[in-house]
Parts: C-alpha cells; sequence; structure tokens
C-alpha cells in the first residue's frame, strides 16, 4: 500500500460508510414499502385491474422486456427528451445571453417572452399536433417550450448579476464584446444556467410523460397512458416506476454532478449540492 | 470532477453496442436457415414467441405487408432483405421461414 493510500484511507472510510447507510437506509424503505404493498392486497380484496400487487407489476414488466415493447419506448422516451433538453437549453441559453446583453433585445423580446411564459406547454400540445401531427416533431417542441423558459430566465439573472467591475476590468484592457461574454459573463452566469437547466431537466421530464401520452404512440409516457386504456394497470404501474427510476438515474448520474462540479468550481459551497 | 456522468455514459454506450451486436448475430443465425439467401422482395412468415400485440403488428407493418395473424405466427409479403434484416434483428423474432404466399 503506497503512503497516498494509508492517508487517504481513513478519510474515505467514514464517508463510504455514510454513503453505504444512506443507500441501504434507501433501499430498506422500498422493501418495507413493497412488503405493505403486498400484504395489503389481499386485506384490500380487489382485482389486479384495480389494485395489482407487486409480484403483479414485476410481471408486467418482465412480460414488456420479453416482449420488446419497454426498450423500444424507453429508448424513444429518452431520444425525444435529450433532444428537447439539448435544444430547450441551447434556445434559453443563447436568449438569455442576448436578452441579459443587450436594451434593445431585451425591450423587444421580454414581453412577448413574459407572455409565453404564462401559456403552459399543456395548451399548445393540441395546436403542435393540429400543425406537426402525432409524433417526434410535437413532443420535442413540447419539451423544447418546457426547459426554454427556466434556463432563459436563470440565465439571463446570471448574466445580470455578472461582477460589473470584471466586465470594466476585461474591458478596459481592450477586450472585445465576444472576449467579456467568454471570459466575464458566461463564467459568472454558469451557476444560473446550470440551475436552470436542472430545473428544466425535471419539467420535461414532467412534459414528455404528458406529450407523450397526447401526441404519441410509443413511449413511457403512451404505456401509462394505453396500459389505463387497456385495463392494464400493471403495466401502467410498469410505466410511472420506470419513468422515476430513469428520472433518478438522470439526476444522480448527470444533473447532481454536474451542478456540484460548476458550484466547486466558482467557488460556492459544496454542501448544499452534497446534502442535496 | 465529472467521473460519474463519463462513466454513466461510457456504460449506456457498451449496454448499447452489446445490444446491438446480439441483434445482429440473431439477426445472422434466424437468416441462416433461409435457402436461397434474401436478395429480393419476398413472402414470409414470421414466428414471435408469444402472440403478437399491436405494437408488433404495427412495428412489421413499417417493414412489409402485413397480411394475417394465426396464433404466434405474422404473415407478411413483399419483405425486401433489408426490411428482413431489421426484423430479425429483434430478439422477440423466434424464427422466419419462406411462405408461398397462399
Amino acid at each position: 500500500m503506497t503512503p497516498q493510500a494509508t492517508l487517504s484511507l481513513p478519510l474515505l472510510r467514514p464517508r463510504l460508510r455514510r454513503r453505504m447507510g444512506v443507500t441501504a437506509r434507501g433501499i430498506a424503505g422500498v422493501l418495507l414499502l413493497l412488503a405493505v404493498w403486498q400484504i395489503s392486497v389481499p386485506l384490500v380484496g380487489l382485482g389486479p385491474y384495480f389494485y395489482p400487487a407487486p409480484s403483479d407489476v414485476w410481471l408486467a414488466f418482465v412480460d414488456l422486456v420479453r416482449k420488446g415493447i419497454l426498450p423500444v419506448y424507453l429508448a424513444d422516451s429518452v431520444m425525444r427528451y435529450l433532444v428537447g433538453l439539448v435544444a430547450g437549453a441551447g434556445l434559453g441559453i443563447a436568449f438569455g445571453v442576448l436578452i441579459g446583453m443587450s436594451r434593445k433585445a431585451s425591450l423587444a423580446l421580454s414581453p412577448l417572452f413574459k407572455f409565453m411564459f404564462a401559456i403552459v406547454e399543456v395548451a399548445w400540445i393540441p395546436i403542435f399536433v393540429v400543425w406537426f401531427g402525432y409524433g417526434i416533431e410535437t413532443i420535442v417542441l413540447a419539451l423544447i417550450y418546457v426547459v426554454f423558459f427556466p434556463v432563459l430566465y436563470n440565465t439571463l439573472l446570471g448574466v445580470r448579476t455578472a461582477p460589473q467591475i470584471l466586465v470594466n476590468a476585461v474591458r478596459s484592457l481592450g477586450a472585445t464584446r465576444f472576449q467579456v461574454l467568454r471570459l466575464v459573463i458566461l463564467p459568472a452566469a454558469l451557476p444560473g444556467i446550470i440551475t436552470g437547466l436542472r430545473l428544466g431537466a425535471g419539467f420535461a421530464f414532467r412534459g414528455l410523460v404528458f406529450a407523450e401520452m397526447v401526441a404519441a404512440k410509443t413511449g413511457i409516457g403512451y404505456l401509462i397512458f394505453e396500459g389505463a386504456q387497456a385495463q392494464q394497470t400493471s403495466r401502467t404501474i410498469v410505466g410511472m416506476i420506470v419513468m422515476g427510476l430513469l428520472w433518478l438515474a438522470i439526476d444522480q448520474f448527470y444533473l447532481r454532478p454536474i451542478e456540484r462540479a460548476t458550484i466547486q468550481r466558482w467557488g460556492l459551497t459544496v454542501d448544499a449540492a452534497e446534502r442535496g | 470532477m465529472l467521473r460519474l456522468p463519463a462513466a454513466a455514459t461510457a456504460f449506456v454506450l457498451v449496454a448499447l453496442c452489446a445490444y446491438w451486436l446480439a441483434g445482429l448475430v440473431g439477426a445472422h443465425d434466424k437468416l441462416a436457415a433461409l435457402e436461397p439467401p434474401p436478395t429480393a422482395r419476398a413472402d414470409y412468415r414470421i414466428t414471435l414467441a408469444f402472440a403478437p400485440e399491436r405494437f408488433h403488428q404495427v412495428l412489421l407493418q413499417e417493414k412489409g405487408r402485413l397480411v394475417e395473424v394465426r396464433g404466434n405466427t405474422v404473415f407478411m409479403k413483399d419483405v425486401d432483405p433489408r426490411a428482413l434484416r431489421s426484423i430479425a434483428r429483434n430478439y422477440w423474432v423466434e424464427s422466419i421461414a419462406r411462405w408461398s404466399g397462399k
């Protein structure tokens, strides 16, 4: 064992132990819920259509995988989600920077965006269906709409709270507008952008389920809807569980580490992100 | 710092590659039984491991003309070789055989 490893082990152990403890408590909570659910089924005495047992849901899951339905629906949902998230975030950041840096753009666009912000995506989906039909275009547009506003307003906040002293300092050194943007504004706005992204990612996830229920013939949202329509409640619950697990994975493996990295990079406290 | 997202992405990519490769090998095995090998549009009898649902019928309909469903078997006309290979890649397709079309 190297001296470095010897030194880092005592530091690592309590942290690892704490993390394992948190995971174990989480798993215990889920197992308890499943046990209560399974026990309650004969007590409630309703059929699987009204109140399926966890075992029914498990069988439905196995059936959906065996028949190749779940992998295709999952892939479709993830693909739509990623396209909507990336496009919505890109537009949100671009317009946030534009409005934050240009008074003319702010005067021209702010009222329009405030007006649009009030119209929820649910209201747009029927119009998108009329214009683009049932399919990926409608869903992606709905997701772009959902992601756009939180990213826009958080980027705007970040741009407007960039330290003026730094902007002036860089300008006095002869920096162009683009250099000011690259060297001061964007780094200062990054925590805001990340916050907007995290919010947008969450909203987009909820938007995805709704959009797929209304405007798709595949996807996890459609599975939830189709299951209920076809009186296959177990399938609906499988869809709900997959949706929840997918969100947990996205949050745990992508959003949280990216947020933590940004917070640490820009010298803000890391406790909130660690605790979150 | 961003090791976790990178590792998660790598894991997903490896899983997707494995899935794709498994599909490719499976398709090769299922089509190997066809004599002569498919080179032009033809009619096929596609057997699944279960009775096809709407999902499977819609998917198959995109690859050719679905004529009939009998039990676990789907009868299809005018399937071109490329579409046949993509059908065979699905793990839920058990076997593929030529069909006289009657």
